[in-house]
Parts: C-alpha cells; structure tokens; sequence
C-alpha cells in the first residue's frame, strides 16, 4: 500500500490514499508527508476517492501533518471523500479543521486561489 | 443470512476478510423474513471490528499461545450485536479508557481507537469468561448517532 504524489503548484500537492490509511500503512503516509513537507509544500489535498479504510492511526497521522504545516498558513484538504471515510469524518467532527470538496479539481481550485 | 461466525489465528487476515464480510452482507437484500442490518449500524460494526482486531494485532499479549480469535455479529432487524473472543491475557478496558481519555490532546496523533469504539457503540465491554477466555461484546442500535470530540 502505498502513496501517489502529484504537484498541483509549487506548494500545493494531491496524495492519492489508495485502498487504505490505517495502523499498517500509517507511517508510510507520515514518510511521505514529511517529504513533502522538507520541499516546502504546505498545502495538501487528500484524495479518498478508493479509500474503503480510514481507522485511528490515519487519522491520527492526518491531525499530525495537520500540526506541522498549519503554523505556516498550510492547509489539508479532503477531496472526493468515499462512505468509510465520511463515516470517520462524521463521527470525530473533523470536517470542522479540514474542507471537503467533492473532487479534487474542486479542491485545487479553492486552494491555488486562497 | 442474519450474521457473521468466524475464527482466526492470523489477526490480520481477520481485519480484512471480516470487513469485506460486513460489505457484502450490507449489499445483500433480505429474504422472506431474512433480518436486514441498518446499513449505518454496519458501518459503526465495520470500525468497531477494525479498531478491536487492530488493538489485539498490535497490544495483546498471547504469550506462547496461537492466536485463537472468534467473531460473530448478529442483527435482530436493526440494530447490530456483536462479540470477539480471543486467548489472549486481556486488559483492563476500564483503565485503558480512563488513560487514553485522561492523555488525548486536541487532535491527537494516537489513543483514539477504543474512544472511537466508545462512541459507536451504546454498550460494549470486554470480560473474562468461564472458560477463561477474554470476550469483547457490543451493541449498535438502528438509530445510533455517534460522535466523538477529538477537536477540543
């Protein structure tokens, strides 16, 4: 399981997350994060399009990306969201600190313009 | 069908095969008197099994022992039931709530597994039986509206 990177602007990239983001796989996503992260991008938009899985340890390296890139006016944002993952999103209240968009075009947009 | 029986030594494969279990049982529709699941409930059963088969994967201790892990869940019509055995030395679910909740910052990195177990469910708990065996059993109603406050 792993993570596609695609640049959107020079701050701006989309993660593709795949079929899951959970305590298997959740320091792979940190790995790849912080690699971005050290590139000086700050805006991210996740995109859970085939993500049948979202557990507590993703979600949990998702609050930790949240951490590191928010001092810096970076955002995380949610795209394409699929049930599983809308049902996490629901239940903590986590659509409160990251948008949701219903593509990730849409979530570029919003983002390269702010 | 009203349910799901399984065993398992390999946690792992549990994890997976036991959700894709629940995903096929919500796309079934019901029979002459088949009981059908609230769709939501399964959803809440899924993350429940993930987060409980997670946390026995990663923190159980089953000393020189096989895994031995047994799954069931049961609908009534509605709401679901549900009940993991397994061999290993348990823990006490109490004190394990009562830490991860004392420590959990905003937005925290770990320590959410069994508070979101918590919330998904209206009654769980986790007891030694008889046979020495440790029994983790919850209950989802039809019209359980969860949530959790990892924000504050």
């Amino acid at each position: 399981m792993s993570f596609t990177v695609e640049p959107l602007a020079p701050d701006t990239v989309v993660i593709r997350m795949g079929e899951a983001l959970d305590f298997r796989n959740a320091d792979d996503f940190k790995s790849t994060f912080q690699d971005q992260i050290d590139a000086d991008v700050r805006n991210f938009v996740l995109d859970f399009s085939k993500t049948a899985v979202l557990d507590s340890t993703g979600l949990g390296s998702i609050f930790s990306l949240y951490r590191q890139i928010s001092p810096d006016d970076g955002q995380v944002a949610f795209a394409d969201v699929s049930r599983p993952v809308q049902v996490v999103v629901q239940l903590t209240r986590t659509y409160k600190v990251f948008r949701q968009f219903p593509t990730v075009d849409a979530a570029e947009d919003a983002l390269i313009s702010a | 069908m009203n349910g799901i029986t399984k065993r398992y030594s390999d946690l792992e494969r549990a994890i997976d095969e036991v959700r894709a279990l629940l995903d096929r049982w919500s796309g079934r529709q019901g029979g002459a008197g088949e009981p059908v699941p609230d769709p939501q409930a399964l959803r809440y059963a899924q993350l429940i099994l993930h987060e409980w088969l997670a946390n026995l994967l990663q923190h159980a201790r089953f000393e020189e022992r096989t895994p031995d892990v047994r799954i069931r869940v049961r609908t009534d019509g509605a709401g679901l039931t549900g009940w993991v055995t397994d061999n290993s030395t348990g823990f006490d679910l109490a004190e394990r709530l009562r830490q991860q909740q004392s420590r959990s910052p905003s937005l925290p990195e770990r320590g959410m597994g069994l508070r979101i177990i918590r919330a998904c469910a209206a009654d769980f708990s986790y007891r030694q039986d008889e046979n020495g065996r440790y029994r983790f059993t919850f209950s989802i109603p039809a019209d359980h509206d969860p949530w959790l406050s990892t924000l504050f």
